[in-house]
């Protein structure tokens, strides 16, 4: 049949329809005559003529499939029909898509997260013949002084012990990189490596600045396949010494500092007091190859020596060449027609020859390591490796919220299809087929769960900005961009056709199985047993039992993170964090040269004290939270191992407000040529002293010039470097005594009166009148440094709370809405026990029994499964066990309390039932 | 359904149509009682049946429908054979000829067993 006829027809399809009841007609007439002229009375006649012709309905249904298509007919019919349900009905779609949306809404945020963390790919040319070059090794094993046996002496970057499964690395020292650049052209069409710039001072027409960068090697643009937004990239004529210091920055960059693109080729700026020349900008998407940060600038390799060699952070010229420093990454891109394996294959013994050269004794020899090519795809690792675990744990927590919507959801059905148990019948016995009708019922479910996902997703666009938001919580550097895209979305509609199907299947199943005859007498329910209806019942209960089941493990979540971040906020500091305003200033970038960069701190600080409302000021290498610096400390001769340093200003201990247990602390007598002095903490005391008195002691700081410390002071102990930490042993060393370990950035410390952050416009201008170079970074109140320290612990605790109150409202409504349904169900059972005698109060004990019940089976259920899950968090948890019984407890008695509201209301009505009414009604 | 008629083959009903709309334009009762009467009653065509196919055979283009008033002065809606279903008709005609020629053959092969 052509196409074109189908359509003309279904076009008319109205008038065609009358046009068939005429010609069946006519058949009916004819066929009734010719009856009639048999003999037969005229209205036997045409009941014979009737039966003769069958289903009337049937046959038109049949000539009418001929006409159109009819699936698709019956589709458009059935949401036709649908949608006239669902408007009719308007309380029962809002709440069931409001559930649904909630939860689909919610794992829609999550995995569009997840998406950006796992999915993404970078963006260059054929992302997929990328390869990372890694190197892996057995767990090293440190000898009797502490040292590990490996080839790689020292590093800068970072390596990954699994527990088990060894270290694995990115970082090679150069003369690796240069190996590869030589021997792997067989199976890479480039190699090039990368390494962070970690935070320099830029200085662009007289403004100063902080950015990130990154050095990278001549083929780095070349082989990821960038084309550049203006001017050029760098290219390997950039990368030697000598060369002439060039630069390439990021479109962001570019457009935040020269306005377009076109306008930064060939202008200047200072990076750490060194001049570049701007040569081109890089395009919009490309942000480097590591998804975790967007560099601000991209240096020639080279340049490494002349930006950061100074410092600590950066490389000395021996370094750059050593063959046991650890520190550039690097990426290849594989021929064509080569695979990761193959190359592998071929370069692996490349490696080992060459790393089995670098070791020198028979234990590094043991353990070298092995290359291995990842996929490059994704670009680095650092952004899975630090969300993967957290979000995957979110994602459980709103697929139960899921799995609980659609139960709810599936139950609200029950109800319904119970009530509509008439309509189906009728349909059912005028001939309508049971696959039609559960077509058609499944068809209401998945437009409620595609309208739920629809709502979903607009919930889920604000949810992103607010996870975003949750998560950056005030961090510049975050980078983790969610966004809608068509993978989320396509797995958004997934789920919701899976929710309306697997929510729609059981009431449809339900509707169509009915037996028609006792339906459509409208027999009420309950008079009379009836195995099937018991069985659907019983179907209804479990569902509610599940979703007491599931709240349960949400309340238990949420319990044991809110009881992690009260440990957590109740942790003894050691010092007050409450009116303190924490920045930090590097001098040295700014071209600050010792010794006169002691002299710039300390007049800086005294300036900054004498700001109206500033209490106390102070600072020191790194906030007592951020810090982590360990030097060799020998007390009479011994190496105190794990013992700490924080090197500090004058006054720290008053700044902080730490108690001192022991002596004085450092102020300004102690000069950069005064006698050198040190104050340690309890701990450090306790271990090195044991309990005779420390002060007056004599400690001694390793490094090119060991110096001989005096101590003046004990202190408390302070939480260094974290909250989750024990106590460690510290010492307390004046920043600018000795030229070990240089002065870099410093961490100021302002203890202030009032809000702290109502100081930073002073302290601005005090800067830039002192130096108009040096810019002013990581301005932070100190509860505001600890609470960025325990985020990923406040939004668990937000968000799980959150979900966990979400659960039990749904959980809540489900169970209502099953009692009431009870209730009216046995409104005339009820009637009769009132009618002969039973009191009100009996009466609510009865539906409350029923519900107290189904809530005990589902704590039942529910208890040992929250124990056995809670497991899974158990590495997100601080001070208490997953089996935590205050959790435990609190959560079951929210849970029962709100079960006893919601099975309450429903009692109480089914007292107030009138008998005379009730029975009437029968 | 008594059990002496005979369950139409599939597809036939559409010949059965062809063929009895050949002498001229007819309507879908009269359709059903001349087959019904020239087979002896052996063939009872079902209602349920006999529209579907009339209009799966307009649809085809091979019988062409228009109102029209018949014997007794009534609107009836009355099928003819269309050029297309003439030459359709000749076809299926020959093809089934040699169908139950070929199993008249078998069923009365009366010679030895191979």
């Amino acid at each position: 049949m052509t196409f074109f006829r189908k359509l003309g027809w279904w076009v008319h399809r109205n008038r065609r329809e009358e046009e068939l009841g005429d010609e069946l007609q006519f058949h009916l007439d004819e066929e009734a005559e010719e009856r009639e002229a048999e003999g037969l009375p005229p209205d036997r006649a045409a009941r014979a003529a009737r039966l003769h012709l069958g289903n009337r309905t049937v046959v038109e249904e049949q000539v009418h499939a001929v006409w159109t298509w009819t699936l698709l007919e019956q589709f458009v019919q059935d949401i036709r029909y649908a949608t006239r349900a669902m408007a009719h009905n308007r309380a029962f779609t809002a709440l069931t898509v409001l559930s649904l949306a909630l939860g689909i809404g919610a794992n829609t945020a999550i995995y569009s997260f997840m998406d950006a963390v796992l999915m993404r790919t970078l963006p260059v040319r054929d992302p997929a013949s990328l390869a990372v070059v890694n190197w892996h090794s057995r767990e090293q094993k440190r000898d009797a002084r502490g040292n590990r046996e490996f080839v790689m002496h020292s590093m800068s970057g970072s390596t990954y012990e699994d527990a088990g499964a060894g270290v694995t690395s990115g970082i090679f020292p150069f003369p690796a990189f240069e190996l590869l650049q030589k021997q792997s052209s067989t199976v890479f069409s480039a190699v090039f490596a990368y390494y962070p710039n970690r935070g320099a001072n830029l200085l662009i027409d007289g403004q100063a600045d902080v950015g990130r960068g990154e050095y990278v090697s001549g083929d780095y643009f070349r082989g990821l396949g960038i084309a550049p937004a203006a001017g050029r990239l760098l290219v390997a004529g950039d990368d030697h010494e000598g060369a002439p210091s060039v630069a390439v920055v990021s479109l962001a960059f570019c457009q935040r500092h020269f306005g377009g693109a076109d306008r930064a080729p060939g202008r200047s700026m200072l990076i750490n007091a060194v001049p570049f020349t701007i040569v081109g900008v890089t395009p919009p998407e490309f942000f480097g190859v590591d998804p975790a940060s967007a560099p601000d600038f991209y240096l020639p390799m080279h340049a490494n020596l002349l930006v950061d060699g100074a410092g600590l952070n950066g490389v000395s010229r021996d370094q750059y060449l050593a063959q046991d420093y650890y520190w550039v990454e690097m990426m290849a891109r594989l021929r064509p027609g080569v695979s990761r394996e193959e190359a592998q294959t071929v370069l692996a013994p490349v490696f080992q020859r060459w790393v089995s050269g670098t070791a020198s004794t028979p234990g590094e020899r043991a353990n070298l390591p092995r290359l291995t090519l990842l996929s490059g795809a994704g670009g680095l690792e650092n952004l899975r490796r630090q969300y993967s675990a957290p979000l995957f744990m979110l994602l459980m927590v709103v697929a139960l919220i899921l799995l609980l919507a659609c139960a709810n959801t599936a139950n609200l059905l029950l109800a319904r299809s119970a009530a509509r148990r008439r309509e189906i019948a009728v349909r059912l016995s005028i001939g309508a087929g049971r696959v039609r009708v559960m077509r058609q019922l499944l068809t209401e479910s998945i437009l409620l769960a595609s309208l739920g996902g629809f709502v979903g997703v607009l919930l889920a666009m604000w949810g992103v900005r607010v996870l975003t938001l949750l998560l950056a919580n005030g961090r510049e550097d975050f980078t983790l961009r969610a966004e809608m895209n068509w993978r989320v979305l396509a797995a958004t509609f997934v789920v919701s056709v899976l929710c309306g199907t697997f929510f729609g299947l059981a009431p449809a199943l339900r509707s169509t199985g009915v037996d028609v005859v006792p339906a459509l007498k409208d027999v009420r329910a309950g008079t009379g047993p009836n195995r099937r209806r018991f069985r659907w019942l019983s179907l209804n209960r479990a569902l509610v039992v599940a979703q007491i089941a599931v709240s349960l493990l949400l309340l238990v979540t949420a319990a044991l993170f809110v009881r992690t971040l009260s440990n957590l906020h109740a942790v003894e500091l050691g010092f007050n964090q409450q009116n303190v305003l924490l920045f930090e200033i590097n001098a040295r970038q700014a071209g600050h040269q010792d010794p006169e960069i002691a002299t710039f701190y300390a007049n800086l600080l005294r300036s900054l004290a004498a700001i109206p409302g500033v209490q106390a000021a102070t600072l020191s290498q790194a906030s007592i939270i951020g810090a982590g610096r360990q030097l060799d400390i020998r007390v009479s001769g011994r190496d105190a191992s794990g013992t700490r340093i924080l090197n500090t200003g004058p006054r720290f201990f008053t700044t902080m407000q730490i108690p001192l247990l022991l002596g004085r602390q450092m102020d300004e007598r102690d000069q950069p040529r005064s006698s050198p002095v040190a104050v340690v903490n309890e701990l450090f005391a306790k271990l090195n002293f044991g309990d005779s008195n420390p002060v007056g002691r004599h400690i001694t700081l390793g490094g090119p010039r060991p110096r001989d410390m005096e101590i003046v002071g004990v202190s408390a102990n302070v939480r260094y470097q974290g909250l989750k930490e024990p106590f460690v042993p510290v010492v307390f060393i004046p920043y600018d005594q000795g030229n070990w370990p240089p002065i870099e950035e410093m961490t100021f410390a302002l203890r202030t009166t009032g809000d702290p952050l109502s100081f930073v416009r002073a302290v601005r201008d005090i800067i830039h009148r002192t130096d108009v170079r040096v810019p002013l970074t990581n301005v932070k109140t100190q509860v505001g440094e600890i609470e960025e320290t325990i985020n990923q612990e406040i939004v668990f605790a937000k968000l799980c709370t959150g979900f966990a109150f979400l659960a039990l409202v749904i959980a809540s409504v489900g169970l209502y809405g099953t009692t009431s349904y009870g209730v009216a169900r046995r409104t005339s059972e009820i009637g009769i026990r009132m009618a002969l005698g039973a009191r009100r109060e009996k009466v609510v004990l009865m539906v409350l029994r029923e519900v107290l019940v189904l809530a005990a089976v589902g704590l039942a259920i529910g208890g040992p499964l929250a124990l056995g899950i809670s497991r899974v968090v158990e590495s997100f948890l601080f001070g208490l066990k997953p089996t935590d019984p205050a959790a435990m407890a609190v959560s079951v008695s929210v849970l029962a309390l709100a079960v006893l509201v919601a099975g309450y209301v429903p009692a109480r009505r089914a007292s107030r039932i009138e008998p005379t009414i009730a029975l009437r009604h029968e | 359904m008594s059990t002496d008629r005979i369950e139409l083959l599939q597809g036939t009903l559409e010949l059965l149509i062809l063929r009895t709309l050949l002498p001229g334009p007819s309507h879908g009762h009269a359709v059903a009682k001349h087959i019904q009467r020239t087979s002896e009653d052996l063939l009872q065509i079902e209602t349920g049946s006999l529209y579907p196919a009339l209009h799966r055979l307009e649809g085809k283009g091979w019988i062409a429908a228009s109102w029209e008033l018949s014997d007794k002065g009534k609107r009836a809606r009355y099928y003819r054979l269309t050029a297309l279903g003439r030459r359709q008709l000749v076809a299926e005609q020959s093809k089934w000829q040699a169908f139950t020629r070929a199993m008249g053959l078998v069923l009365h092969f009366t010679g030895d067993e191979p």
